[in-house]
């Protein structure tokens, strides 16, 4: 099936098998590997991209589903070797570490900053409640957030 | 996904009962697709139709109005409740249990209508559907029938949808509006997970109802605790209308004291 769709910002046509999902096409069809695939199934959010909008797990969509999309995934992030905001809150309070988690973590992250630019400790935890990460604890993952945002009124951070 | 298979995505009702009218023993209709991509991908389902309804005009409609009660296509998703204030004002038991359902990503994409067809007795939606008296509308090639939800769930993932028929909008009623409930729901993390147990209780007026999940083959309304019932009455109630089971998520009898536990602790919240 042939489909077209935006992705950061790029306007693709391509053919897709109508049984691939949406993660396989961006990784294999665009050559867009940034966004991970560990579960396949809907439990990690490795693979979170923001399809029309909001962020959802491209491992449970079909790429024939993405006719017509506006989609963002982490490769529209950083402007040549500039990180963007999130990245660079990321990078500066170790919220990476292995890093496989952080394609899907950041799309989460720009999701919720598009519809609350001030998120509360609890909103930011919602927002990755889907995300899981092996290696930071998620308290780092937080106060990037937090500090990028400008504390939140709860003041202080409460571990997860 | 190894196992192929065509996907087609019908523009109109009538292509849409068609492609499931020939596609009866080999089609599956597609809403959100959290639960069928990870079912076809494990090789718990074959099909050879994979059937978009998301397509079709007015499938993410979300309506409701003053004097009219509330109407929702297949396309709805969870989070779509949970943005839209008119249900936030008028149905919050609605939000009470979709806040409860998954991740943030995943309620971006589950539907409603496929929370409550999948029929697993942990469906998070299915309480609050039968707690506030919703009805569906389903269609097919032979026309339209109409059915509360009390009478829809039949067993473990068995609704009452037959071949070729699918569930064209769920409305709630307007005498249900301004209900107010609360949800537990037993889980072995704080993030998201599968209920162990799960209890809604919904009162409106003066009559209480509740409704169990992940005790019984199917989730249960319960209408016969009243409010003059002390908690050991209702809780005597609630539990006579269950039969949980022993699995990898718990046993029994755990659950059978989880269910009485939050009864008691709803009746004291939910006044
Ligand atoms: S790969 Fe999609 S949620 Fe894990
Ligand atoms: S940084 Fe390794 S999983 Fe999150």
């Amino acid at each position: 099936m042939r489909i077209k769709l935006t992705v950061n910002g790029l306007l693709y046509e391509r053919d897709c098998s109508e049984h691939h999902t949406l993660l396989r096409f961006l990784r294999e069809e665009l050559g867009l590997t940034g966004t991970k695939e560990g579960c396949g199934m809907g439990e990690c959010g490795a693979c979170t991209v923001i399809f029309n909008g909001k962020a959802v797990n491209s491992c449970m969509m079909l790429a024939a589903e993405a006719d017509g999309a506006v989609i963002h995934t982490i490769e529209g992030e950083a402007s040549g070797p500039t990180l963007s905001a999130i990245q660079a809150s990321f990078e500066k309070h170790h919220a990476v570490q292995c890093g496989f988690c952080t394609p899907g973590m950041v799309m989460s992250v720009k999701e919720l900053l598009s519809n609350k630019p001030k998120p509360s400790t609890e909103e930011i935890k919602d927002a990755v409640e889907g995300n899981f990460c092996r290696c930071t604890g998620y308290v780092q993952i937080i106060e990037a957030v937090s500090e990028l945002t400008g504390a939140n009124e709860k003041g202080e951070l409460e571990h997860v | 996904m190894l196992y192929e298979f065509s996907y087609l995505a019908p523009r109109s009702v009538a292509d849409l009962v068609q492609a499931l009218d020939e596609h009866k023993d080999d089609g599956k209709f597609l809403a959100g697709g959290t639960d069928l991509l990870p079912n076809i991908r494990n090789g718990l389902m074959r099909p050879r139709f994979v059937i978009d309804g998301k397509k079709v005009p007015g499938a993410d409609a979300l309506n409701g109005g003053a004097t009219e009660g509330l109407s929702m296509g297949p396309a709805v998703s969870i989070n779509d409740l949970l943005r839209s204030p008119f249900v936030r004002e008028q149905y919050p038991v609605l939000c009470v249990c979709a806040h409860e359902l998954a991740s943030h990503q995943i309620r971006n994409r589950a539907t409603v209508a496929g929370n409550v067809v999948n029929a697993s007795p942990c469906s998070d939606m299915a309480p609050a559907l039968l707690c506030l008296g919703a009805t569906a509308l389903l269609r097919s090639a032979g026309g339209e029938r109409e059915l509360a939800f009390k009478d829809f769930f039949t067993g473990v993932k068995k609704t009452a949808l037959k071949p070729g028929e699918y569930l064209e909008r769920i409305v709630i009623p307007a005498a249900s509006k301004g209900a107010r409930g609360s949800y537990k729901k037993l889980k072995r993390i704080a993030g998201h997970d599968l209920g162990i147990v799960g209890v809604l209780m919904v009162r409106l007026g003066d009559s209480l109802r509740f409704a169990v999940s992940s005790a019984a083959p199917t989730p249960v309304l319960v209408e016969s605790v009243t409010a003059k019932d002390s908690p050991e009455e209702a809780v005597a109630k609630v539990l006579a209308a269950v039969s949980p089971i022993s699995d990898v998520r718990g046993t029994k009898e755990y659950r059978e004291h989880m269910i009485g536990v939050y009864v008691r602790r709803l009746l004291a919240e939910v006044k």
